[in-house]
């Protein structure tokens, strides 16, 4: 297919009828939420998340109204702490970190001129726990059993059950699962920056949203496993009575505490970052000009997101720990400081170098980098330890928090969302309305938050339901509620905006003039996302590329047409974007849906103790995910196929070429992260206690033999399936086939081994938090050992049913990467519960 | 990995070799990564000396060896990237769909990354040379 | 801490203005005003290496402020437990002989203290802004404040860190005494309270000891040894009632004995409404008695 070819409109017109078909949404009341296209899903996602949002904000206006005046009973004390617990969880599980995967859906895809992201039943399988995961959280509050410890959960107030009911569990196991959706959301985002750009789009043309997704979602990737691995020991203090976190049987509620912050700090890099993407990306629109230092914004970026791991401890400055841990943790604080800082004087210098053209997005840009400053600024006092010994837990971190997260989450999504609403619906929102919400809400916001510095620092508390009129801030309060109600205000004027779009006629194309390639969106967009998969040859294509739109549109780049009725995009090399592979693209189907359910189930069945039923909501899980997986692999009916300009490419890759071994790899860095909280816990008790392991009955254990034995039996197996990928790669099929059949047994074997040790010595978890600990690691491991079985025996029947062969083997290929993770836990697990006891 | 530069004994030589080495997106977290290091190494020395021992040592040779040994390791990989950044090409911003210009981005970047690392590990340090106690 | 945020404050102004500036001039320029040599500039110099130098000077600067006030010889150790929703308050025998209080701490002015604090049921945190920055109560850890008040008067303190229905509730004062009215504090506290005098005192703690009010308070010198709640031994010298909630005053005891958890909600204090209220009053006109 020459570029001449594409000169024959009837040929395009051929090709666009073959495009449309392959790419139709599926219609019918409920089939059509089978859909799977990142237009459709990416749209649910942010409308869900801005519902949550709303929700979210009136529980805030309830609180402001209860603290309008002293001494006020307009709520009840167990309500208002139900609202503040609620208010904050679902800011930030329900709203901040899904909005900007939402977002991200819908316009990594655009950014990437690919026709969708590499999983795309991922992300329907992502929306549907959220959604399900978000209700089931956000609804308990209408039966009066919401979470009422805090966003922060903090033990032993909430494992103790006689201090707290169910909604702990509801907290914990409901945010739980939408914590595991948000990974799965990071892992397809990953893949999807790393694999999915455009021919020509080497890593110094990448568009800076995308920098900012990725690093994001790398975050996210270490950051939710250590909550998750809290959650676990959570859920088996209030369920089983293991004391993780009871002082009294060795236990110590400040475990809790760094595995929640570990999480808790990256998790406001994580919703602010993508915010100063949305910037990055309009900055230089409204700039007309390119953005001045790319590589400072990378640094910053990067060097925020290292940082950002080092600064748990600064939420736990009175806690007692040792100054000079603190003081770490505050010099850190301070040095993340300085990327934030370079980031906003990249936009200035960018404004100033080019020229300037005033819009409703850009107005909201700079109001929000006005109240981010000021929060940032406060932060800095905050991350010295002697100021926040006074401010911590009063109302000068509410106003500090607030003015972060409104400067850098909240008004940067409302910018975004004037930016962008073109690209979604053809339509513009009204300038007039955009103008007057931004006054209203910076107004609003700056009459709520500004006074609560004062506030804090005349000694008002934070999480109080009253407080006295002798403290003398019942001006201050009321100020702050009638700015709430400001700000409300402001939110209701978008609503009405966005309310009012459908009636509006339709907007011209890319009608900010912007020059990323997000805007070759059309405003009667089709669903193939893309015409043609272009050749990349600057930062602003639209801008710097003759005739680029045109040519795109014409069909006169890759992949052009879909001859064989397939979903495809183009996988290209991870540095330099060179074309790699064509892949296909999951279908809609009403697998993800079962499978969000019926995980759903297993986490929402669990929260009311019926086992037995979740146990088989688990088996329904995993029948679900095995047949996702068998459906949506296959072998391509030829090898390889052109995408135009004389490239062919193969239609079939394994190992670290395909999309798919990079996700396998991905999830177990997650998986990894979340089994290191644990050994943290392991280690931290070590730390605590003068004598761990302690001796005594029910505490002796496990010794090395078993833990020995199943150390060596996992590495085996794993040896095993290493040698059965190159067996197998060299044709030798029924050995790999061989030793896959005996490395099941020898991994079930491993499982009950490691299992044995704490068993045969007789450990009883409810005890103390030795034996807990000891098998909690036990069990972890176990579980991925039977993880590990099902893989090799899913492999081993793909090999039978002749969907694996030596040339097609990404199957095998995948689970090796799996034995590698289960080996590394296996040594990490048998040697800490086997040998360290010896040594220490 | 490139294939070996030939002459090594002059300076240019060297210059020549350093670039030939390959930029990604690894090399690019190399001194982020070292920060992380010293710093993870920092607050778990603190943290079990004082639980374990209930004090550290007033100079501690480890501490002041590992702040050396992470400086140098974060100077080394801002020197490899200074001298990446500067293959000859074009002026910046470095934005042409070429080779050389994506290495001299990944090498900018990566100088910019030592430059936050070097002195975030420095911000690290400094407590332990003026707090030194576990009070 | 005062000149501290005072000066954070200021710079924090400062480099606000100076940002707002910058973006104001940055709008207004025309096309090209500063090349990319200069915006270069521009990032390096005020984006990076100005707020390293001043984030380098506060954190060098603040450092030693971390390190915490040393306890000498003399100081008086307090222990003091959070509950919910109440402070457990003890002075050691160094002093001549241990005593238990509860919801007031008394210190005399100019002698460092040095409070060992814990924690009796969840993580609470001990905070008297006008005094010293807040520790938290953990359970199971002991943590230390060392603190020195320099003038007389009565300080407001709380709990800081989230406890649970009635965390808003739960407050306490902390009164700082001259050495010698210190001092004679000690000894009156030392000493059990004196016997009520009056019938309808008499009737009262009848009252109180057939109600089993005992079992959770405790009045030295007599068969109340509860621990459960707050100790009464001299709940009368103490300004307010209910962890700092309320006046010291009958009414308020009346209100307290008959409905706690009206009060104070997540109260482990049962209601007594059952009880005359003749009967609460004899009790409350009988812990007037206990000075």
């Amino acid at each position: 297919m020459s570029l001449h070819a594409q000169d024959d409109p009837a040929l395009r017109a051929a090709q666009e009828e073959r495009l449309r078909a392959v790419w139709k949404p599926p219609s019918g009341w409920f089939f059509r939420w089978t859909d799977v296209n990142n237009n459709r899903v990416g749209v649910w996602y942010t409308l869900t998340a801005f519902g949550f949002m709303l929700f979210a904000g009136v529980l805030a206006l309830i609180m402001r109204a209860q603290l309008a005046v002293p001494s006020n009973d307009l709520v009840t004390a167990s309500t208002f702490n139900q609202l503040f617990t609620l208010h904050g969880s679902m800011m930030m599980f329900l709203f901040a970190v899904p909005m900007f995967e939402a977002v991200s859906i819908i316009l990594l895809p655009q950014l990437l001129g690919a026709r969708d992201l590499p999983f795309p039943r991922l992300s329907a399988f992502g929306y549907w726990s959220f959604l399900i995961g978000g209700v089931f959280v956000s609804g308990s509050i209408f039966f009066d059993v919401a979470p009422d410890g805090g966003w922060f959960m903090y033990p032993p107030f909430t494992t103790r059950t006689d201090l707290s009911g169910l909604g702990a569990d509801i907290w914990m196991l409901g945010l739980s699962f939408i914590e595991v959706s948000s990974v799965a959301a990071a892992v397809e985002l990953i893949v999807g920056v790393l694999k999915c750009r455009p021919p020509g789009m080497r890593l110094n043309l990448m568009p800076l949203y995308a920098w900012y997704i990725l690093v994001v979602a790398v975050m996210i990737l270490f950051a939710f496993p250590p909550l998750i691995a809290g959650d676990v020991l959570f859920e088996l203090e209030r369920l089983l009575g293991w004391p993780f976190f009871d002082p009294a049987k060795g236990g110590d509620p400040l475990l809790w505490q760094h595995l929640f912050w570990i999480f808790g700090h990256p998790e406001v890099y994580i919703v602010f970052l993508p915010s100063i993407a949305l910037f990055a990306m309009m900055i230089p629109t409204f700039a007309r000009r390119h953005i001045l230092g790319y590589p400072w914004i990378v640094l910053a970026a990067v060097g925020t997101a290292f940082l950002s791991f080092g600064l748990w401890v600064h939420h736990m400055f009175a806690t007692g720990l040792p100054k000079i841990s603190l003081a770490f943790f505050s010099a850190a604080s301070e040095a993340v400081a300085i990327p934030t800082g370079v980031q906003i004087f990249v936009f200035i210098a960018t404004l100033w170098a080019g020229r300037v053209v005033f819009s409703t997005p850009l107005l909201f840009a700079l109001g929000a980098i006005a109240i981010f400053v000021i929060g940032g600024l406060t932060g800095v006092m905050v991350a010295i330890a002697p100021f926040d010994w006074q401010a911590h837990d009063t109302y000068f971190i509410v106003a500090h928090l607030h003015y972060v997260l409104i400067g850098g989450t909240l008004l940067p999504l409302f910018g975004g969302l004037y930016y962008y609403w073109p690209l979604i619906t053809g339509k513009k929102l009204s300038d007039r309305l955009g103008r007057t919400a931004f006054w209203i809400l910076f107004v609003g916001a700056n009459l709520t938050f500004f006074p609560m510095h004062i506030t804090g620092l005349l000694g008002m508390p934070r999480r109080v339901f009253t407080y006295p009129a002798e403290l003398g801030v019942d001006g201050l309060n009321l100020l702050s509620t009638v700015g709430s109600y400001l700000f409300a205000a402001g939110v209701l004027v978008i609503v009405v905006d966005l309310a009012l779009s459908p009636r509006r006629a339709k907007a011209p194309r890319n009608p900010w003039h912007a020059g990323t390639l997000e805007w070759l969106a059309h405003p009667d967009d089709e669903d193939w996302g893309i015409r043609s998969v272009p050749l990349i040859e600057s930062r602003y294509p639209i801008w710097d590329q003759k005739d680029f739109v045109a040519k795109v549109d014409e069909g006169r780049f890759f992949l052009p047409d879909a001859e064989e009725g397939r979903r495809e995009t183009i996988i290209t090399t991870t540095i330099d974007a060179r074309p790699a592979q064509v892949i296909r693209l999951g279908t809609p189907s009403v697998v993800p849906m079962i499978t969000a359910v019926a995980l759903g189930s297993v986490f929402i069945l669990t929260t009311y103790h019926l086992y037995w039923l979740a146990l088989a909501g688990g088996v329904v899980t995993l029948a679900a995910v095995l047949w996702w997986l068998w459906s949506t692999a296959e072998i391509p009916e030829k090898r390889e196929k052109p995408i135009g300009h004389g490239i062919v490419l193969p239609l079939y890759r394994s190992g670290p070429a395909a999309p798919g071994w990079w996700a396998m790899f991905i999830t177990m860095m997650a998986d990894a992260t979340a089994f290191s909280g644990l050994v943290f816990g392991y280690y931290f008790f070590w730390t605590v206690h003068p004598a761990f392991p302690p001796s005594g009955l029910g505490m002796n254990g496990p010794g090395a033999f078993w833990p020995m034995t199943a150390m060596g039996l996992t590495l085996a197996s794993w040896a095993m399936t290493v040698a059965a990928r190159e067996l197998h790669a060299r044709g030798q099929v029924s050995v790999a086939r061989g030793l896959l059949g005996v490395g099941i047994l020898v991994t079930l074997a491993s499982l009950f081994a490691g299992l044995a040790g704490p068993w045969v010595t007789g450990l009883a978890p409810t005890l103390h938090v030795y034996p807990a600990i000891v098998w909690t690691l036990a069990i972890w491991t176990a579980t991925h050992a039977g993880v590990g079985v099902i893989c090799q025996s899913y492999t081993l029947a793909r090999s039978i049913a002749g969907r694996m062969t030596p040339e097609y083997d990404a199957d095998l290929r995948n689970i090796t990467v799996y034995f590698h993770f289960l080996a590394l836990t296996a040594i990490v697990t048998y040697a800490t519960i086997g040998l360290f006891p010896l040594a220490s | 990995m490139s294939e070996d530069d030939t002459s090594g004994d002059d300076d240019r030589g060297l210059t020549e070799r350093l670039r030939e080495r390959r930029v990604t997106l690894w090399t690019l977290i190399v001194p982020p990564t070292v920060w992380a290091v010293h710093f993870l190494f920092c607050y778990l020395w603190v943290a079990v000396s004082c639980a374990k021992q209930g004090g550290f040592a007033r100079f501690p040779i480890a501490f002041v060896a590992g702040t050396i040994l992470a400086l140098g390791i974060i100077v080394a990989s801002g020197a490899i990237a200074f001298v990446q950044s500067r293959t000859p090409g074009d002026p910046p911003p470095h934005d042409e769909s070429t080779g050389i210009d994506r290495t001299r981005f990944l090498a900018t970047a990566t100088l910019l990354l030592a430059g936050l690392s070097f002195v975030a590990v420095l911000f690290t340090a400094a407590p332990a040379l003026m707090l030194t106690d576990c009070r | 801490m005062r000149d501290l945020t005072l000066l954070m404050t200021a710079g924090g102004v400062l480099i606000f203005v100076i940002v707002a500036a910058l973006f104001t001039i940055a709008i207004r320029s025309r096309q090209g005003a500063i090349g990319h040599r200069g915006g270069m500039r521009l990032v390096l110099w005020a984006g990076a290496i100005v707020p390293t130098v001043v984030l380098a000077a506060l954190l060098i600067g603040t450092l030693p402020a971390m390190r915490p006030m040393k306890a000498d010889d003399r100081a008086l150790v307090v222990d003091v437990s959070g509950e919910q929703f109440w402070w457990r308050v003890g002075y050691r025998a160094a002093d001549g002989g241990a005593f238990a209080a509860a919801n007031e701490v008394r210190i005399p002015v100019g002698r460092t203290v040095d409070f060992r604090l814990s924690a009796g049921d969840v993580i609470h945190s001990f905070w008297i802004p006008g005094l010293a920055g807040k520790v938290d109560m953990i359970p199971g850890r002991t943590n230390r404040l060392v603190a020195r008040a320099t003038r007389a008067g009565r300080y407001r303190g709380q709990c800081a860190e989230f406890c649970g229905l009635s965390h808003a509730l739960m407050a306490f004062d902390v009164v700082a005494m001259e050495p010698a009215a210190f001092d004679r504090w000690l000894t009156e506290q030392r000493r059990p309270p004196p016997t009520p005098a009056t019938l309808v005192a008499q009737r009262g703690a009848r009252m109180f000891a057939d109600n089993g009010c005992g079992g959770c308070h405790a009045v030295a010198g007599t068969p109340a040894t509860g621990r459960i709640g707050p100790d009464f031994s001299h709940i009368a010298g103490r300004a307010t009632l209910g962890a700092g909630i309320m006046p010291m005053s009958t009414a308020n005891l009346v209100r307290f004995i008959r409905n706690a958890p009206a009060v104070k909600p997540g109260a482990r204090m049962p209601r007594y409404t059952h009880l005359a209220p003749a009967d609460a009053l004899a009790i409350a006109r009988y812990l007037e008695t206990l000075k």
